[in-house]
């Protein structure tokens, strides 16, 4: 699929030299983050697909198309341990809230859910009929969302590992599933170019969202308070929504993104960014509110398919595929 | 007059403000109130210029208008961390989470073998499907799909801030499709038995606790199918397994438990009688919906209720639609009419839903009223909306309330303004956002604003009584009864007691013969075992009497209200009591004036639940039985059982006693426990003997330190005796409390059911031999109910129980074979009362449409303040809100008892 190449391991957190940053400089040039590479992840033996850091901030989790995730310091960049069990690519990797288990969705046509402490797959997710691109969790992290290339979204409970709801709305592979914060509602991007908003206690579709041309749609989240909704389509195009009036209020771009699905976040934890990744090896941040480019990160050297963010510093972390097979941390005073 | 009202708008509003839980409830909806808050000429925006007749709307759980905004988004900063702070739910979070989780934490009594291992969580894996036929693959598999659907709510729910009310939604929704799968089979005995069966084994217990959930849920509505399920799983079942599952089954939770009963509705100023007019012709095929006979309970706290049925005459066929309106208004005028006869100074309120309502208008236009309240107005007609000028409808004078739902379809607000300008009377108007009309509020509309039926209820019940109230209170001064003290704050008035005391008084009466029909106790307590009266050869099974029907639910609350009033007996109550017997005995005439007419014209029943509630023990008979004209084997009756054990302790603050057995109240001088007895019995009914059997319930107040007037004003010492040392033998042998296992606590459990049969069977046995009902040869059951309340001071072991039992049995069985009540109770114990009772409701036969919901309740509540110790063995520490009290998980048993409290 996408997201990954491939290329030979290694297992070290090279660490940048030094450090540009400077407090003063970074308030001074009013409202603009001074991101910089700290580390670069290597390990990964082929692309990266996904980056997620735990929500106790304590760790970085990376899926690659070699069929292993390996979990890294989020702070220092440091090789925790590596998680094997899938037959083929990792597309996509998730959290559970207590940080404490992963499931990650595999072209294997199945999810694992894995313990992080031992390392060991717990439950094999067996239903999807096609490659399974993407993966969450639920708040309370007893449910695991999934979307397929099989064109549904399986809903499935952690304990037993049993599929309880398959929802089939969208006629083409779906790229993306993410939970809102309170955990009843689901929202699902597909490259049939429709975002849905599903009522996660039944099943039922809610809403669904569809721009004028209807590009395929290969990223969407909910924003961290769950009002809104950020939409990447294949057009090199963000936008954030305003879902319960169905109302696109913002518009990012500047990037490139047409061909892969490439992760973007919510950076909340100094200024307000949208941060993504772009198919010209760079990283993207916008200022949420004004819409400019506040920064771009050089470093990667092919696509940048996943940017993440850290829930409390000011730490982006990004991967590319297959040239370059890396994670790179960011670092910002602001 | 207009500044009358103001006056009263400001007053109302601002206790209002100050002190309703319903305020809470609909903060959002209330700004009226402060609007009339604000200043004396402020006037709300939807006050009516040109009609000041018609009082400003008043919005219940209607959502605003979301405001356009008009700026583009661009200016607006986005936040996207902030979350909206959700709202505190409106009901006990932590009481609601606990009802909710009932079926899980009980799931394993409703395993066959409970030794076997759980089926682990793969069970479908296991699920051996070899030799079943396609029609039981097909039935499994609906059922799965349900309660996977409802297993996906459940987890998704998890955590949410009204998960009990989602919760509930979601139980809601799997019954029904749990329902539907079962009718999908026509609910054939064999192979939902079989179901039944197999899902018992197979489910994982989380799954298994949906489906009881579900069953829970479907009890409540078709008690005789589910019924029909469960026989074959509980005869296989071990009696312990069976028990705790019928206990579980009992009713469904509720979110609202709790806030409802600590925020009882008070009564009516003026005791009003409220005639409610029938909404169409009722008969025993179609007995009144569910929801009609749960607000005439509701209403019931208010004030008398007199339900006017209006039946169709038999072969009625042929009547048209007109003759059968000029019936339901004739009959409505004609009770009106009766009761100004008698009582010229009662106030009258009419209440109808729908076409009642309309009954009920019409009415008022002729026969002089104190109030209308309309609940669902039907407005719109083929012709359009009422209100033309030829409409008599706008001749009303009498103060009427509108009540209707948001979307009703009979009815549309706007319309219904427009039309109230058009009525002299003055009214008022209360929309219920997002409610039928039957003011029912929709699934999305509970979703959204965490609410259930019953807050809604209560809501519109708390505007029924404050516009009841103004409007009483201010006809009390024309019609120049008693003097009357509108503070709302003043509880105990002395008017209040003597009302209160009507039972007591009625009693009282009781032992003077009043009516020739009655058989009456000889012994001036008038407590006497009322199976006896039952079995008075006068009674005929044929004679229908319309019942006040009455739901667990809102009695509990009416009682629970009451039992937080002490008894004060003044000089001053002598007088209202006089006035209160005048009233009884008028009731009693009434009633035999009903049974004088033809079966088929509509008959009533007072109920009097409210009115004995003082007592610390109670028991409450309360049935429906839609008027059968069959007479035969199978009768229609359908009695509606209520036994509430309410055992209170009068030291509060007392120890608060974990270990069993221990009372709160040994200290000796006051009334320990007071005993009710109280009986309607279905023969005795017949023959007109109910205001009998009310009048023959005693009421004695038994002290530790006045063991002898408890000997008098019970039945007999000897009984007395039997039931102390029953009570004490139990206990010395009880287990404790800390050793709780499941099965010693079902024991303890079935050992306090024993034990308040072997009292029941104690106190009724002495005055009367022969407590089986002798009523066996009419086939019908006979329920006879009596109450023992006992307190020992003297007990070495157990000092004192505070036991408040109540028992109600009846004496056939589904064959029609008698059987004595404590031989019934002291061989099965609670689930043989639980189970035995619906099948004795079966009788009816479900296929030609005569369903016969046979609820019993247990009741068992307690003072929150009060430890109270339920039984002996010390299993049932009662539902008491401090953590003391609940040391026992077997509380929670007894919860499924007493979940209203």
């Amino acid at each position: 699929s996408w997201r990954r190449e491939r290329k030979p391991p290694s297992g070290n957190a090279k660490a940048e030299p030094a450090l540009p940053s400077s407090a003063n400089q970074s308030k001074a040039v009013s409202e603009k983050p001074n991101y910089a590479l700290k580390f670069t992840l290597e390990g990964h033996t082929e692309a990266v697909s996904s980056v997620k850091f735990s929500p106790n901030g304590e760790w970085l989790a990376s899926s690659s198309a070699d069929k292993v995730i390996i979990i890294w310091g989020a702070y220092d960049g440091k090789y925790e341990k590596t998680l094997k069990g899938h037959n083929l690519e990792i597309s996509d990797v998730a959290w559970s809230s207590d940080s404490s288990r992963l499931v990650s969705a595999s072209d294997d046509k199945t999810l694992k859910l894995w313990d992080v402490r031992s390392g060991k797959c717990l439950k094999t997710l067996k239903g999807h009929s096609n490659y399974v691109f993407c993966c969450n969790f639920n708040p309370p992290s007893n449910l695991i969302i999934s979307g397929s290339f099989d064109e549904s979204v399986k809903i499935w409970e952690v304990k037993t590992g049993k599929c309880l709801k398959t929802l089939s709305a969208h006629s083409d592979p779906v790229s993306a599933v993410h939970f809102n914060c309170s955990g009843s509602l689901i929202v699902s991007g597909s490259y049939d170019g429709v975002c849905r908003i599903w009522d996660a206690a039944s099943g039922q579709c809610l809403k669904a969202l569809v721009d004028d041309d209807n590009p395929p749609v290969s990223f969407v989240k909910f924003s961290p308070n769950g009002k809104y909704i950020l939409i990447a389509t294949l057009d090199n195009t963000l936008k954030l929504w305003d879902y319960s009036r169905g109302r696109c209020l913002k518009t990012y771009t500047g990037h490139k993104n047409e061909k892969y699905c490439v992760f973007a976040s919510f950076s909340v934890t100094g200024g307000k960014w949208i941060v993504s990744g772009s198919e010209d090896n760079l990283v993207y941040i916008w200022n949420l509110q004004t819409k400019e480019i506040v920064q771009k990160l050089q470093g990667h050297t092919d696509v940048v398919i996943s940017a993440a963010c850290h829930p409390t510093e000011n730490i982006i972390a990004s991967a590319a595929l297959g040239n370059d097979k890396t994670v790179k941390l960011w670092m910002s005073t602001y | 007059m207009a500044h009358r009202g103001g006056e009263r708008d400001f007053q109302t509003s601002a206790r209002r403000m100050g002190t309703s839980l319903l305020f809470q409830l609909s903060v959002h909806e209330r700004e009226l109130d402060l609007v009339f808050l604000d200043h004396s000429y402020a006037k709300p925006w939807s006050a009516h210029p040109d009609a000041s007749s018609a009082r400003p709307t008043r919005m219940l759980f209607v959502t605003p208008r979301r405001q356009h905004e008009s700026t583009i988004e661009s200016d607006v900063p986005i936040d996207v961390e902030t979350v909206v702070s959700t709202p505190v739910p409106l009901y006990d979070n932590q009481k609601a989470r606990s009802v909710m989780n009932e079926c899980e934490r009980h799931v394993i009594f409703a395993r066959t073998d409970a030794d076997a291992p759980p089926p682990p969580e793969d069970w479908e894996e296991h699920v051996n499907r070899t030799g079943w036929t396609l029609a039981q693959n097909k039935l499994f598999n609906k059922i799965l799909k349900a309660l996977q659907s409802d297993r996906l709510a459940r987890l998704a729910n998890e955590g949410a801030c009204n998960e009990p009310v989602l919760r509930r939604v979601a139980v809601d929704k799997c019954a029904r499709r749990v329902r539907q799968a079962l009718a999908s089979v026509s609910w054939d005995t064999k192979l939902i038995q079989w179901l039944h069966t197999t899902l018992v084994e197979t489910l994982s217990l989380p799954m298994l606790a949906a489906y009881l959930d579900a069953l829970q849920t479907l009890k409540g509505k078709i008690p005789t199918l589910i019924d029909r399920m469960l026989v074959s799983s509980n005869t296989k079942t071990g009696a312990a397994g069976a028990e705790a599952l019928s206990l579980l089954l009992k009713r469904p939770w509720d979110p609202a438990v709790g806030v409802l009963s600590h925020n009882k509705p008070s009564k009516l100023p003026g005791s009003p009688l409220i005639l409610i007019a029938s909404s169409g012709p009722s008969s025993s095929v179609f007995p009144t919906s569910r929801r009609h006979r749960f607000w005439q309970s509701q209403l019931s706290c208010l004030g008398k209720v007199v339900p006017v049925a209006t039946h169709l005459l038999p072969g009625g066929s042929g009547a048209g639609v007109l003759q059968c309106l000029e019936h339901m208004v004739g009959a409505l005028r004609s009770k009106v009419l009766e009761i100004h006869s008698h009582f010229p100074h009662k106030p009258i309120v009419l209440i109808g839903w729908n076409t009642g309502a309309l009954v009920a208008c019409h009415v008022s236009v002729m026969e002089y009223v104190t109030a209308v309240v309309c609940l669902g107005f039907p407005l719109l007609t083929v012709d359009g909306p009422r209100g033309d000028v030829d409409d008599p409808l706008l001749d009303m004078k009498t103060p009427v309330l509108f009540v209707i739902g948001q979307n009703s379809l009979q009815c549309h607000p706007e319309a219904m303004e427009d039309f109230r300008e058009k009525i002299r009377a003055e009214n008022s108007l209360v929309v219920v956002g997002g409610a039928d009309d039957n003011l029912r509020i929709s699934k999305a509309k509970k979703k959204s604003e965490g609410l259930t039926q019953s807050m809604v209820d209560r809501c519109i019940q708390d505007e029924i009584v404050d516009f009841l109230t103004g409007v009483l209170t201010r006809t009390e001064g024309h019609v120049g009864s008693e003097p009357r003290d509108q503070d709302a704050e003043k509880k105990k008035k002395p008017r209040d007691v003597a009302r209160r005391d009507l039972a007591f008084e009625v009693s009282e009466r009781g032992s003077r013969p009043a009516s020739p029909a009655a058989k009456l106790p000889a012994s001036p307590s008038g407590s006497e075992d009322l199976s006896s009266v039952s079995s008075s050869p006068t009674s005929s099974p044929k004679t229908k009497v319309t019942t006040v029907a009455s739901s667990q639910k809102s009695s509990q609350i009416g009682s629970t209200q009451l039992l937080k009033r002490h008894v004060q007996r003044t000089e001053a109550v002598l007088t209202h009591r006089q006035a209160q017997a005048q009233f009884a005995a008028f009731l009693k005439q009434n009633m035999l004036v009903r049974k004088a007419l033809p079966p088929g014209t509509s008959s009533c029943l007072f109920e009097q639940t409210e009115e004995a509630e003082k007592e610390e023990l109670r028991v409450q008979l309360k049935r429906h039985h839609p008027s059968s004209p069959l007479a035969g084997s199978k009768t229609c009756k359908r009695p509606k059982i209520k036994v509430s054990l309410i055992s209170q302790g009068d030291a509060a603050g007392g120890p608060c006693a974990p270990s069993s057995g221990a009372a709160p109240e040994a200290a000796g001088g006051k009334p320990l426990t007071m005993t009710l007895g109280q009986a309607s019995t279905g023969a005795a009914e017949l023959t007109g003997l109910l205001a009998t059997a009310k009048s023959s319930a005693s009421e004695g107040g038994v002290s530790a330190s006045q063991a002898s007037s408890v000997v008098s004003s019970s039945a007999s010492p000897s009984a007395l005796h039997t039931l102390q040392s029953r009570l004490v033998a139990p206990s010395s042998g009880g287990s404790l409390p800390g050793a709780a296992s499941a099965s010693s606590l079902l024991q303890g459990l079935s050992f306090s059911l024993q034990d308040i049969s072997s009292k029941a069977s104690g106190l009724p046995a002495s005055p009367s031999p022969g407590p089986a009902p002798q009523a066996a040869s009419v086939k019908l059951p006979t329920p006879a109910q009596s109450l023992g309340a006992v307190t020992t001071g003297a007990g070495s072991i157990v000092r004192a129980v505070p036991v408040a039992t109540a028992l109600s049995s009846l004496g056939a069985t589904p064959g029609g074979k008698p059987t004595a009540i404590h031989q019934l109770l002291a061989n099965g114990g609670l689930a043989k009362l639980a189970s035995s009772l619906p099948g004795l409701a079966q009788i009816s036969n479900q296929a030609s449409g005569l369903k016969v919901p046979t609820t019993i309740t247990l009741t068992l509540r307690g003072q929150p303040s009060r430890i109270t110790t339920l039984s002996p063995v010390g299993t049932g520490a009662a539902p008491s809100e401090e953590p003391a009290s609940q040391v026992l998980p077997s509380n929670s048993q007894f919860c499924y008892l007493a979940r209203t409290t």
